[in-house]
C-alpha cells in the first residue's frame, strides 16, 4: 500500500500541452476516481503514474519515492486496461500468472497465489479456459486478477468498465468497490462516467482540458460544485442553469424574486438541481408549461418552459402532471447554486 | 417473369447466388478442372503433341521412378523449399519488426523493400546474372577482386549455383512478406505490450509469448504461400542459367523446369504430365501438412 503524489505535473506532446500542472495527493488505501470528458487528460495522468508516458515536467511520487525515471515494472503498480489486455492464446491461469514471471516466488507458491486470487474473484472453475470462452465480465475479472496477483502498492484502472453492458457494469462496479474494501490497496480509477465516479470513489478528481476542476468527496462535488462545469458534469440529469440578478434583499430569476441573500449584487448564473425543483399544487416560485415528460417509475422528469427557458424538474411518479399543463414549481432557496460571471461558485 | 415473382425471398436469393456463381464455375471447369483431369489422364498415355495418344498404363511413373535426373530435380526442389521458406520468413519478420518501430523514413523504407516484388522476375534475374559474372563483367567478382580476394564461381559451380539463384528469389518475395508481417504486427493491441511492460517481463518473453503466438495466423499464411512459391520456382532458374537451363549438370534444376523441358524440348507430353501430377501431389501434401501442423489446436 502506498500514497501517490503528483506535484506540478505537466505533459506536452511537442508544442501541445495537455496537462497544465496537476497537483494531487492520494492517501494510502484511498479510492480516487479521475472523471472528465474525453480529452481532459485523465488517462494521460494515469499513464504517467504507471510510467507508460514520460513526464514533461513535475514530479510523480509513489509511496514517498520519486518515480519519474523508473520503469513501470519498478513502480510497484498494476494496471487494468480498457480492453483488458488479456492474452487470447493463454488460459486464464497463464494470464493471471503472467505478472508473476519476474517474481522470486517458487512454482508452488505461484500456483497457490493464482488459486487465491481466482478464489477471491470466483474464477476458480474457469482457470483452464481461454479468454474466448469467457463472458465480458469474466474477462474483466481475469484482468483484475492479473493485476491483483502481484500484490502491488497501487492499482490503476483505465476505464475498465466501458466495454461492458449497463447491467454488468453496475455489477462490476459493486465488485470492485467490495474488492477495495477487502484488500484496502490504493486505487486510482479513470472513467468518463460520473455515476461510476460518484458510486465508487472516496474522492473524485474532476478534470477538464488538462486542469483539475475540483477534488472532493462525492457529496462535496455534488452539493458544493466549485464551478459551472462541475455542477453540470456531476449529477444526472444535469443541473438547470438560469440567468439571474442579485438585488438588495433577494435574487431575481425566471421572472420572480426569491428570498436569498447573495452577499453581492449584479448578474449571476443560478443553478438548480432537477431534484430540488418540484412540481407543487400550491403557489411555487416559478410557473410554466410542461413541454415533455420522462417517466422513470419512482419519479417523472418534467420539462417546463419558464419564461422562454426550458428547465427540468421532478414530479411524483404515480400521479404525474399532464403534458401541456401549466404547473407551479418550488425550490428551497438554500439549495440554489450561484455562479459568478467567471463560472466560479459564489459562496 | 411471373414465375420469378412468385418465388420466396430465400428462393430468389438462391437463384441470384447461382446466377453469379455460374460464371466462375464455368470458367474453372473449362480453364482449370478439365485440363487438370486431362493431365492426369495424359500421365498414363504417350503423346508427342502431334500424333495420336496411346495408352501406356503406369509406364511414365515407372520411368520417372528410375530416372536419376528426376531424383536430382526432386532434391533440388526441396532444397529451394527448405532453405528458401525459413530464410525468407525470418528475414522478412526481422525487417518488418524493426520497420514497424521506425518512424523516420518509414514510408520510403517500406516502398524500397516492396519494390522488388513489383519488378519483373525476368528483368531481375538478368540483372542478378550480370552481378554474378566473372571479372571484368560481374559486379560481385569485381568488388571481390578490388579487395584482393579470389573470384567466386557463382553460376558455373554445381555447389554455388543453387544458393546463388535462391538469393534473388528470396529477395524478390521479401517485400510482400514484410507488408503482411507488418499488417499482422499492427493488429496486436499496444495495451498487450504495455501490460507486459508493467509486469516487467523480458523482451524475449514478450517476443516468444505474445508477439509470435499472436502472429500465428500470419505465419501460417506466409509459410504456405511461400512454400508453394518455392516449390514452383522456375523463372529465376530458367533466366539465370539460360545457356544451359537448370545447369550446371542439373544442379539448379527444379521440378517445373524439368516438366517444361520434357514437354517442350523432348515433346514427351505423357511423361511431362506424370511429372506434373507428382508436383501437384507434393504441393497438396506439403500445404495440407503445414496447415495441420500450424493450425490452432482446439
Amino acid at each position: 500500500m502506498a500514497t501517490v503524489t503528483l506535484h506540478n505535473l505537466v505533459k506536452a506532446y511537442g508544442k501541445a500541452e495537455v496537462l497544465h500542472g496537476i497537483n494531487l495527493e492520494v492517501a494510502d488505501g484511498e479510492f480516487v476516481v479521475f472523471v472528465g470528458p474525453s480529452g481532459c487528460g485523465k488517462s494521460t495522468t494515469l499513464r504517467i503514474i504507471a510510467g507508460l508516458e514520460d513526464v514533461t515536467s513535475g514530479e510523480v511520487q509513489i509511496g514517498g519515492r520519486t518515480v519519474n525515471h523508473l520503469e513501470p515494472k519498478d513502480r510497484d503498480i498494476a494496471m487494468v486496461f480498457q480492453n483488458y489486455a488479456i492474452y487470447p492464446h493463454m488460459s486464464v491461469r497463464k494470464n493471471i500468472g503472467f505478472g508473476l514471471r519476474t517474481s522470486s516466488l517458487s512454482k508452488p507458491e505461484r500456483e497457490q497465489r493464482i488459486e487465491e486470487v481466482a478464489a477471491i474473484l470466483s474464477m476458480t472453475e474457469y482457470l483452464d479456459r481461454k479468454p474466448a470462452q469467457l463472458s465480458g465480465g469474466q474477462r474483466q475479472r481475469v484482468a483484475i486478477g492479473r493485476a491483483m496477483v502481484r500484490d502491488p502498492a497501487v492499482f490503476l484502472f483505465d476505464e475498465p468498465l466501458s466495454n461492458l453492458d449497463a447491467q454488468l457494469r453496475s455489477q462490476m462496479r459493486l465488485e470492485i468497490k467490495k474488492l477495495h474494501q477487502r484488500v484496502g490497496t490504493t486505487i486510482i480509477f479513470v472513467t468518463h462516467d460520473q455515476v461510476e465516479a460518484m458510486t465508487m470513489a472516496d474522492r473524485i478528481v474532476i478534470m477538464k482540458d488538462g486542469h483539475i476542476q475540483q477534488i472532493g468527496t462525492p457529496a462535496e462535488v455534488f452539493h458544493q460544485p466549485a464551478n459551472i462545469f462541475v455542477a453540470q458534469f456531476i449529477g444526472a440529469p444535469s443541473m438547470n442553469l438560469m440567468p439571474g440578478r442579485a438585488v438588495a434583499g433577494g435574487l431575481e430569476v425566471g421572472g420572480t424574486m426569491i428570498a436569498r441573500e447573495t452577499g453581492r449584487t449584479g448578474a449571476m448564473t443560478v443553478g438548480i438541481r432537477p431534484d430540488d425543483l418540484c412540481v407543487t399544487q400550491d403557489k411555487g416560485c416559478f410557473s410554466g408549461r410542461i413541454t415533455l415528460l420522462e417517466p422513470l417509475g419512482s419519479e417523472t422528469l418534467v420539462y417546463v418552459d419558464i419564461d422562454g427557458q426550458e428547465v427540468v424538474a421532478h414530479a411524483d411518479g404515480r400521479n404525474p402532471p399532464a403534458l401541456g399543463a401549466v404547473v407551479q414549481l418550488t425550490v428551497d432557496p438554500a439549495n440554489l447554486h450561484l455562479f459568478g460571471a467567471d463560472g466560479e461558485a459564489i459562496t | 417473369m411471373s414465375f420469378y415473382r412468385n418465388l420466396s425471398i430465400r428462393q430468389k436469393q438462391v437463384v441470384w447466388a447461382w446466377a453469379f456463381l455460374a460464371v466462375p464455375i464455368l470458367f474453372y471447369s473449362v480453364i482449370r478442372f478439365y485440363p487438370t483431369l486431362n493431365a492426369i489422364i495424359l500421365s498414363f498415355q504417350s503423346w508427342n503433341l502431334l500424333g495420336p495418344r496411346e495408352w501406356v498404363g503406369a509406364e511414365n511413373y515407372i520411368k520417372l521412378w528410375h530416372d536419376p535426373v528426376f531424383w536430382k530435380v526432386f532434391r533440388n526442389t526441396f532444397v529451394y523449399l527448405i532453405l528458401g521458406t525459413p530464410i525468407s520468413l525470418v528475414l522478412s519478420f526481422v525487417i518488418a519488426y524493426q520497420l514497424d518501430k521506425t518512424r523516420l523514413l518509414h514510408g520510403t523504407l517500406r516502398a524500397l523493400y516492396f519494390l522488388p516484388f513489383l519488378t519483373s522476375t525476368v528483368a531481375m534475374a538478368w540483372v542478378w546474372r550480370w552481378f554474378y559474372q566473372p571479372v571484368p563483367i560481374g559486379l560481385f567478382n569485381n568488388f571481390l577482386a578490388s579487395l584482393g580476394f579470389a573470384q567466386v564461381n557463382f553460376l558455373n559451380s554445381t555447389t554455388n549455383a543453387l544458393p546463388a539463384i535462391l538469393l534473388p528469389a528470396i529477395w524478390a518475395g521479401l517485400g510482400f512478406q514484410i507488408i503482411i508481417f507488418m499488417a499482422g504486427l499492427r493488429a496486436i493491441p499496444t495495451s498487450y505490450y504495455e501490460a507486459a511492460r508493467i509486469d516487467g517481463v523480458s523482451g524475449w518473453t514478450i517476443m516468444s509469448e505474445i508477439t509470435l503466438p499472436l502472429l500465428k495466423p500470419t505465419i501460417v499464411f506466409l509459410v504456405v504461400f511461400s512454400s508453394i512459391g518455392f516449390l514452383r520456382i522456375f523463372d529465376q532458374v530458367f533466366n539465370m542459367t539460360t545457356n544451359n537451363p537448370g545447369g550446371p549438370l542439373d544442379s539448379t534444376k527444379p521440378l517445373v523446369l524439368m516438366i517444361y523441358q520434357t514437354a517442350f524440348s523432348s515433346f514427351d507430353m505423357g511423361y511431362a504430365a506424370a511429372q506434373t501430377v507428382v508436383l501437384f501431389a507434393i504441393l497438396l501434401v506439403v500445404s495440407l501438412a503445414q496447415l495441420r501442423i500450424l493450425r490452432d489446436k482446439p
